[in-house]
């Protein structure tokens, strides 16, 4: 009998070990596989802006967005991790509740130097820190490539790389940390909640981007001596639309990395999966509300615009508006939040446009404006709801007025150092390419490359 | 940079695995990225004026 308990024992305790390695390699697993599709994101960016350029520009639209990618990887690994673990608390670089934040911290796990290199490279007893870091670099170059597409055309590539930088290495890192984390002083003071990353990601990037629009300027061409605006038609409408297509591709990725896995040490739960707040998520919460959300900003924009560059705007517009509280929104209301986001859109843009900002792809609009409608509309919806896993009395809760101290704190973020970056840039003569070079195309005057040698054919005359 | 450990066996390894773990290396080669990246912004933007200056002849 004794030695029937001690091999089943034994059976148990190898069976637990198993499930152990298979649940760590499940983990491992899933974030490694949001990397990729994140990557798709930045296919979507690159086929977007360079689409939405005029062919003497196509190029160099490509080239910076590239860049731009292979800025924000290295950059990332040596400051952006850090101030993310650093800043949770704000500037003091002190520890918070949860234990995992602060200067101390940070520099014991996010350094490329000293003993904290064991977690910034192969380690055979750590599956977690490299997947963590190659989903929240992807969310770093997913922040710098919604600016990327506003300012295309007339901005200098180095010029651009270095903003590029200072919001997806930066700017987005530190709204992370206040708004996106266990121990943030936006959610344990305010109870901000922003699962999909609406304001610290969307709004951010694109008040970053009306940042560097004031200091670039328009186009030449784009606005008439009374102020009236012309439409620069972009060169591959349909390369347009697909870009936009992959974006919301590659957002299945964006919001599945945002969920924390169940069963390992740094898990919230063992059995359950959870926001980074630690409040319960399923992946199929987040399928019935993503596609609602899509269908609902895609139908939206369709009703005034019929245009298909802004219906598929409007599908992201939808994702957008919806991604604070893709956690708990019941579909029907996210097609509802994501509807109203769509229609809302085209208005601001135009609005926009009247007051000489040309945003060549909406880009402050869809992100930047429908980033903080989404923060807010949280609030609207979701107050009394825990914005953070605890004991009941002991939580934050999701409240208005916490929602719009989020949106007017995500707002500035971005466009206070947009601004400022960009404005020293002005000075330096590094934000805006000469008119010569302009006007001559872009393509011809920096890229050793043609888009398309042998031309491209004319198509139909719009619609009326 | 041999493998920093006194048996030359990977049973022996349960951390960190990378070449020059333990040494001042992993600090050397991140500076020397760094300086990479910045070096290529400057000679980058270099060239870019040149173009621009080229065009505006």
């Amino acid at each position: 009998m004794e030695e029937q308990i001690a091999e089943l024992t034994a059976q148990l305790a190898e069976l637990t070990a198993s499930a152990g390695v298979t649940n760590t390699m499940f983990a491992e697993t899933f974030y490694y596989l949001t990397i990729p599709l994140m990557i798709i994101i930045h296919a979507g960016f690159l086929a977007y802006e360079m689409g939405a350029s005029r062919t003497k520009n196509v190029l160099s639209s490509g080239v910076k967005n590239i860049l731009a990618f292979a800025f924000m990887i290295p950059t990332f690994y040596f400051f952006g991790w850090w101030i993310y673990w650093a800043l949770p608390t704000g500037i003091t670089l002190s520890a918070g509740p949860a234990g995992i934040s602060g200067g101390e911290y940070a520099s014991s796990i996010a350094l490329g130097w000293g003993d904290a290199a064991q977690y910034m490279g192969p380690n055979i007893a750590d599956q977690a820190s490299g997947v963590f870091f190659g989903a929240f670099a992807l969310f770093a170059a997913t922040t710098a490539s919604i600016m990327s597409g506003a300012v295309i055309e007339r901005i200098q590539t180095v010029g651009f790389i270095i903003l590029a930088i200072v919001l997806g290495s930066f700017a987005w890192v530190v709204a992370a940390a206040w708004g996106w984390h266990a121990d943030g002083w936006l959610v344990t003071k305010f109870g901000v909640h922003d699962f999909g990353a609406a304001g610290l990601v969307h709004a951010v990037a694109g008040f970053f981007a009306l940042g560097v629009l004031i200091n670039l300027g328009p186009r030449i061409g784009k606005f008439n001596a009374d102020g009236s605006a012309n439409h620069i038609a972009g060169h591959n409408m349909p390369l347009t639309i697909t870009g936009l297509m992959l974006i919301i591709v590659g957002f299945f990725g964006f919001l599945m990395a945002c969920v924390i896995v169940p069963g390992e040490a740094w898990s919230w739960f063992g059995d359950k999966g959870a926001t980074i707040y630690g409040t319960p998520i399923t992946l199929s919460a987040l399928s019935f509300n993503i596609l609602m959300a899509v269908a609902g900003g895609i139908i939206g924009a369709w009703i005034f615009t019929k245009d298909p560059f802004w219906m598929m705007s409007g599908a992201l517009a939808g994702i957008i508006s919806t991604a604070s509280g893709l956690d708990i929104y019941f579909p029907a209301q996210a097609f509802v939040i994501a509807f109203s986001a769509g229609i809302i859109m085209k208005p601001c843009a135009d609005w926009l446009e009247r007051r000489g900002i040309d945003d060549a792809v909406g880009a402050v609009t869809v992100h930047g404006t429908i980033g903080l409608y989404g923060v807010i509309m949280l609030g609207v919806m979701a107050s009394g709801f825990p914005a953070l896993q605890g004991a009941a009395g002991e939580v934050p809760v999701i409240t208005l007025t916490g929602q719009i101290i989020g949106a007017a704190v995500f707002g500035l973020l971005g466009f206070v150092p947009g601004y400022g970056v960009s404005f020293i840039l002005k000075k330096m003569g590094m934000l805006r390419t000469p008119a010569a070079a302009e006007i001559a195309g872009l393509d011809t005057t920096k890229v050793p490359a043609q888009g398309y040698p042998e031309g491209i054919p004319v198509s139909a005359a719009p619609a009326e | 940079m041999g493998f920093p450990f006194e048996t030359a066996s990977w049973d022996v390894v349960d951390g960190a695995m990378f070449i020059g773990w333990g040494t001042v290396m992993p600090g050397v080669y991140t500076l020397i990225a760094a300086v990479i990246c910045v070096y290529t912004l400057w000679a980058g933007n270099r060239a870019e004026q040149k173009h621009y200056k080229r065009v505006e002849k």
